[in-house]
C-alpha cells in the first residue's frame, strides 16, 4: 500500500518537474544543502593542493612567477591592440549600423564537482542564483566555450558542457564564415559537425566559433577544431568531426560571460563610451607604453575600410573623421585632443564634422 | 529500550549521510561506469535487519536527496531506490536465512532491475543513456554486498542498534 502511494508520488513528481516549474525552488532549496557534500568530497584534494602549494620550492615558485610575469607581459601587449580594435570595430559596425557584443562582462567561477553519471557530460561551478548567474548563461575556459547553466541552485549551478549527446551549438568556420550546427557525441573530445553538405567547404584545422545565432552563446568565441572530414558517397552528408578547444575535463576555473538585453546600437555606443572612459583614466594613470602601440593599430585598419564602406551613404564626409579622432586622440595627453572624444560615440552625424578640424591635426603633430 | 534506540538510530542517518557522499565523491572517468550503487546497499542492509526502523519513506527521501544531487527529475532515483527497498522488504524473512553468497545474488537480480527501470526512466525523460552499462553498477554492488554486509552487522552488534 505504501509502495504504490510512493511510487505514485515519485511518478507524479518526475512529471511535474519534467513539465512545470513549480518544483525549481524546492529543489534549489535542498541543493542548498545538498551541494555541499560536492564541497566535502573535494575537500581532499583541496587539502592537498594547499598543502603542497604551502610546501612548494622556492625555486618552482620563482620559476613561476617569472612564466606568469611574462604571459602578462605578452598579454597586456595584445591587450593595447585589442583596445583599438575594439573601438574600431565599434565605429565600423556602427557605420553599417549594426553591432555585436564586444565588451562582455565576466565572471570567474571554479569547478567544485563533476556529474557522477558517466553518460553525461555536466559540471558543478561555484557560482549560483545569488551571484547573479542566470539559466543559458555560456561558460568559457581560457581557451574556448565550455557550455551553458542549465540548473541554478542558491550559490552553486550545473553547467552542461558542449559535449553531451542533448546538446548542440551553432557555430561558424572562422575562415570562410560557413555555418553549421555542433553536436556533442558523449565523447570529452569529439563534436559533430550536423547536415554539412558533401560539397561544403571544411578543412581539417579549421576553427569552429560560436555564430551567435541561437541568441544564446555570444558570437566570435573558438568552439572547436575540425580534425577529421569524411566524404563518404553512401552517406547523405559529410562527417566532420571537431575538438573541443576548451579543455572540457580538465579545467579547474571557467569563466561565466554575462550578456546584457539592451538593443545592438544601444550597446554599441555604451561600449565605446565605456572603452573612451577607460581610455581617458588610462592616459591620467600615465600608462606610456600602452599609447605607443595604439595609433600603428588605428589607422592602419581603419585607413582603407572607412571610405570604402562609407561611399554610398551620405554622411561619407563625416564618418572617416568620426573614426579617425578617436584613435590618435589617445596617445596625446593634451587638452584639445578630449573635446572629440565624448563627441565620436554619440553617433550623432552632424556631430562629427564639428570634430574634423582637430583630428587631421593631431596625426601630423605627432 | 526506547532510549538506547533513539541513542544510536544517529548511526544509519551517518551510513546514509556517507552514502550520499560516496555517491557524488570523485572517480576517474573509465570507473564511473563501476561506481556501486552505495544509497541502494545501505538501504537494503538496513531494511533487511531493522525493517520497522528503515522503509520505503526513508527511501523515498533519500531518492529525493540523489535527485537533486544527480539532478535527474525529482522522483526518479527515489522511485528505484522505493521499488528496491520493496523487493527487499518482502523478500526479507528468507533473505534473512539464505547465506552471503545467495544473498548477493538475490541483491544482483533486485539491483539489476532497478537499474534496468533506471535506464527505461531515464529513456523516456529523454536523456537516452546509449547502453546496458548500468548494469555494471549492479554487478559491483552485489560483489561488493558480503563486505559491507559484514562490516555494518558488525558495527550494528558493537553499537547496539535495534
Amino acid at each position: 500500500m505504501r509502495l504504490l502511494v510512493l511510487v505514485v508520488l515519485s511518478i507524479a513528481l518526475m512529471v511535474v518537474d519534467a513539465r512545470f516549474a513549480v518544483l525549481k525552488p524546492v529543489r534549489s532549496q535542498m541543493g542548498l544543502v545538498l551541494m555541499e557534500s560536492y564541497l566535502i568530497t573535494d575537500l581532499p584534494q583541496r587539502l592537498w593542493q594547499g598543502v603542497a602549494g604551502q610546501f612548494g620550492s622556492r625555486t618552482e615558485l620563482i620559476a613561476e612567477n617569472e612564466k606568469l610575469r611574462t604571459e602578462g607581459l605578452l598579454l597586456q601587449g595584445r591587450l593595447q591592440k585589442l583596445a583599438a580594435l575594439t573601438e574600431q570595430n565599434v565605429r565600423l559596425r556602427e557605420l553599417l549600423n549594426s553591432s555585436a557584443l564586444v565588451n562582455e562582462k565576466v565572471e570567474v567561477a571554479e569547478l567544485i564537482g563533476v556529474d557522477p553519471n558517466p553518460f553525461t557530460h555536466r559540471i558543478l561551478i561555484n557560482k549560483g542564483e545569488r551571484d547573479g548567474v542566470f539559466l543559458g548563461q555560456p561558460v568559457l575556459d581560457a581557451r574556448g566555450l565550455m557550455g551553458q547553466v542549465v540548473e541554478l541552485m542558491p550559490y552553486t549551478a550545473r553547467v552542461l558542457l558542449l559535449t553531451d549527446t542533448t546538446h548542440s551549438i551553432p557555430v561558424q568556420i572562422n575562415r570562410n564564415g560557413l555555418r553549421a550546427i555542433a553536436s556533442g557525441t558523449g565523447n570529452p573530445e569529439r563534436l559533430e559537425l550536423r547536415h554539412v553538405a558533401d560539397t561544403a567547404d571544411v578543412k581539417e584545422g579549421d576553427l569552429l566559433v560560436s555564430s551567435g545565432m541561437g541568441q544564446r552563446f555570444p558570437a566570435g568565441y573558438p568552439v572547436a577544431t575540425v580534425n577529421e572530414v569524411i566524404h563518404d558517397s553512401g552517406q547523405p552528408f559529410a562527417i566532420v568531426r571537431a575538438i573541443p578547444t576548451a579543455a572540457l575535463n580538465r579545467s579547474r576555473y571557467m569563466l561565466l560571460v554575462f550578456t546584457d538585453s539592451r538593443s545592438a546600437e544601444q550597446r554599441a555606443t555604451d561600449a565605446a563610451m565605456a572603452q573612451e572612459e577607460a581610455d581617458r583614466r588610462g592616459i591620467s594613470g600615465a600608462a606610456a607604453p600602452v599609447e605607443g602601440q595604439t595609433p600603428a593599430a588605428g589607422p592602419q585598419g581603419t585607413a582603407p575600410t572607412a571610405p570604402a564602406g562609407a561611399a554610398p551613404s551620405a554622411p561619407v564626409p563625416a564618418t572617416p573623421a568620426g573614426v579617425a579622432p578617436a584613435v590618435p586622440s589617445r596617445p596625446t595627453v593634451t587638452a584639445p585632443a578630449m573635446p572629440p572624444a565624448p563627441a565620436a560615440p554619440a553617433a550623432t552625424v552632424p556631430a562629427r564634422p564639428a570634430a574634423t578640424p582637430v583630428a587631421p591635426a593631431q596625426p601630423r603633430r605627432e | 529500550m526506547a532510549s538506547t534506540r533513539s541513542k544510536n538510530g544517529w548511526f544509519i542517518w551517518l551510513t546514509f549521510a556517507v552514502g550520499l557522499l560516496l555517491s557524488v565523491s570523485p572517480m576517474p572517468q573509465f570507473m564511473e561506469v563501476f561506481r556501486p550503487m552505495w544509497l541502494a546497499m545501505l538501504l537494503a542492509f538496513w531494511s533487511l535487519s531493522l525493517p520497522h526502523k528503515v522503509g520505503m519513506t526513508t527511501a523515498f527521501l533519500l531518492g529525493l536527496a540523489e535527485d537533486v544531487l544527480y539532478g535527474t527529475l525529482l522522483g526518479q532515483n527515489a522511485l528505484i531506490l522505493t521499488l528496491i527497498t520493496f523487493l527487499v522488504l518482502s523478500l526479507q524473512q528468507r533473505l534473512r536465512m539464505f547465506p552471503m553468497w545467495q544473498q548477493s545474488l538475490v541483491i544482483l537480480v533486485i539491483f539489476g532491475i532497478a537499474q534496468l527501470i533506471q535506464l527505461w526512466l531515464s529513456a523516456l525523460t529523454g536523456n537516452r543513456l546509449p547502453t546496458l552499462a548500468l548494469v555494471w553498477s549492479a554487478v559491483i554492488s552485489a560483489l561488493l554486498w558480503p563486505w559491507i554486509s559484514f562490516a555494518l552487522r558488525d558495527l550494528r552488534k558493537r553499537l547496539n542498534i535495534n
